[in-house]
């Protein structure tokens, strides 16, 4: 057998894998953000708000398309001491050719610039029913520092933040992220150092 | 899927999703040489095919020697069992940490963890390779085999139940006793058509079409009333199914049950596992999963926290916890899913095959000749 087909086979010989012909992605070129699961405080008005039945988790990443950056679905309103699960995870592909202001975004967010001052928003939102007449509600904030997460140099698998209403800013829940980004943010990192030094 | 279909035989290639070992995690596909798969099973982290020629093939996690391979190592790539090449291997069943294997001769062997005597040797000492179950001989035809964390079954031809390991929980259906390790009969005086373990409960169908549930009694996995729960350890009949059952897979915290009519779900659907929608998350009452029922189902796989659909068209429905992609939906961008969901992937193929494991599945399906476009169209 030719070395090419040699290194398709396993030990048993008659197995076949074909071989993929995409290269992976660096680490550095992508990240991934996990929206996990959330909870509400028992005693948080949102509780006993009758008027929220469902809600989703949305965040906002530069030039991604919002509707690639919500939950696809929205769940029913945890109960007291509940936890609802979306595990919605997205890759957020970083090339430095085809997404270069995705990169700045990043840069920005760690010098704290940016509208959120470096941190990464979600916003829980109350979906009203089909058949309700009503408008989506945000309910509630959370944020993540994402230069926290450079600075551990670690990717978050599971990270809890407290969630605070939008108005007084008081806490009303917790919602439960990934971030896998700490490549991603080394390598934009690097990239702003001889400038700054320049 | 793209590019390198065009050199997959026409006998078809095993898909694989999740964190299987194999390929780096990355959903991939593998094929056999001059053989076909006939039987898969998926266990918490180890995977087992048997082929047509009754040849074993195993891979995933091992700490246990649960792939019988004579290590404890890790193997990322399907592995013949060389030690049973002399037997034709039929069955096979990957519990959490050990596997079960039965042959055309009716024999059985057990490999792998066994602190509460899984492996059915008489003794809790772990095996890391396949060792011959005495109590089963040619006398008996093994129609069946299945295994959940710490406990095995094998159901006869002529409906009879054997199991033993843990019945901490009653999972095995005896009274009395915390975990057997040789095989004892399971009967409620009717022969039994259908058997699986899930990861701490248990549940089997008689010929007749009668859904019985036992083992842990918590979230509704065992589909019951409150009042009846107090007998958890012993099998009791499954009220509120109309029909007749004819298979039902636990998982780690759910039932689901096919009927000759319909799908029903109950216990826990944190994550979506039961198919029934956003707004309910357990159940302890069978409900039929509405969103599938213009399709007729035939075959029905859980794993701890998902589940799959097969239907008469050989098209596949996943549903339930999407991490790692075990949904066969994508890796890139992945979601739990509360309702059945068609893997667009296999509208090209027709899924013969599908195991779900603790964060894997496996499909083995074929390349559907004619009404390619038809299907396509769909999509
Ligand atoms: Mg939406
Ligand atoms: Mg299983």
């Amino acid at each position: 057998a030719s070395e090419a087909s040699e290194a398709q086979t396993t030990d048993s010989d008659d197995i076949v894998t074909p071989v993929s012909l995409k290269c992976p992605k660096a680490d550095s070129e992508k990240m991934c953000v996990e929206v996990i699961s959330l909870a509400f405080n028992p005693e948080a008005e949102v509780m006993g708000d009758e008027t929220v039945r469902q809600v989703y988790v949305e965040y906002k990443f530069c030039d991604v398309p919002l509707s690639e950056t919500e939950t696809p679905v929205s769940l029913r309103k945890p109960r007291a001491g509940e936890e609802i699960h979306f595990h919605f995870s997205k890759v957020i592909h970083l090339d430095p050719l085809t997404h270069a202001a995705r990169r700045q975004f990043l840069r920005d967010a760690l010098s704290g610039r940016g509208p959120e001052q470096g941190r990464l928003k979600f916003t829980v939102v109350s979906d009203p029913l089909d058949d309700e007449k009503k408008e989506c509600q945000e309910v509630g904030y959370a944020f993540l520092e994402l230069r926290q997460v450079m600075e551990s140099g670690e990717d978050l698998v599971e990270q809890e933040l407290e969630i605070v209403s939008p108005a007084e800013r008081a806490p009303i829940g917790r919602l439960k992220v990934g971030v896998r980004a700490a490549a991603a943010l080394r390598a934009v990192c690097a990239e702003t150092q001889p400038r700054a030094e320049g | 899927m793209g590019e390198p279909e065009e050199v997959m035989p026409g006998s078809g290639a095993v898909f694989t999703f999740g964190k299987t070992q194999f390929a780096e995690n990355i959903p991939s596909k593998f094929w056999f040489r001059n053989d076909i798969p006939t039987f898969l099973s998926c266990g918490d982290e180890h995977t087992a095919v048997v082929t047509g020629n009754n040849k074993l093939y195993m891979f995933g996690s091992n700490n246990w020697g649960q792939l019988g391979l004579g290590s404890k190592s890790t193997v990322s790539k399907p592995t013949c069992v060389k030690a049973l090449k002399p037997e034709k291997v039929k069955f096979a069943a990957c519990g959490r940490n050990h596997t079960l294997v039965s042959t055309e001769g009716g024999k059985v062997y057990a490999a792998g963890g066994n602190n509460e005597g899984q492996l059915g040797l008489g003794d809790t000492e772990e095996r890391s390779t396949f060792h011959l179950i005495s109590f089963f001989t040619s006398q008996r035809k093994i129609k069946q085999l299945s295994a959940g964390s710490n406990t095995s079954a094998a159901l006869t031809e002529d409906g009879e139940l054997f199991m033993w390991g843990d019945n901490s929980e009653g999972q095995i259906g005896l009274e009395n006793i915390t975990n057997v390790c040789v095989p004892q009969q399971v009967t409620v005086g009717k022969p039994i058509s259908w058997i699986s373990c899930g990861y701490y409960h248990s549940a089997f169908v008689t010929t007749e079409g009668q859904l019985y549930t036992f083992g842990e009694p918590e979230c509704g996995k065992l589909g019951l009333p409150n009042q009846l729960l107090v007998n958890h350890r012993m099998p009791q009949p499954v009220p509120g199914i109309p029909g007749k059952v004819v298979q039902v897979a636990c998982g780690g915290g759910h039932t689901v049950v096919l009927t000759e009519k319909a799908v029903y779900t109950f216990g826990l659907g944190q994550f979506g596992q039961l198919g029934l929608g956003t707004f309910l998350f357990e159940t302890s009452v069978p409900k039929a999963i509405e969103h599938i029922k213009d399709q007729k189902i035939n075959f029905i796989a859980c794993g701890e926290n998902h589940t799959a659909l097969i239907t008469d068209m050989g098209l596949m429905y996943t549903f339930g916890d999407g991490r790692h992609g075990k949904l066969g939906l994508g890796l890139e961008n992945s979601t739990n899913q509360f309702i059945p969901t068609l893997c667009s992937n296999f509208l090209r193929f027709i899924v013969q095959l599908v195991s779900c494991g603790g964060c894997h599945t496996l499909v083995f399906a074929t390349p559907r000749l004619g009404g390619t476009k038809e299907m396509e169209l769909k999509e």
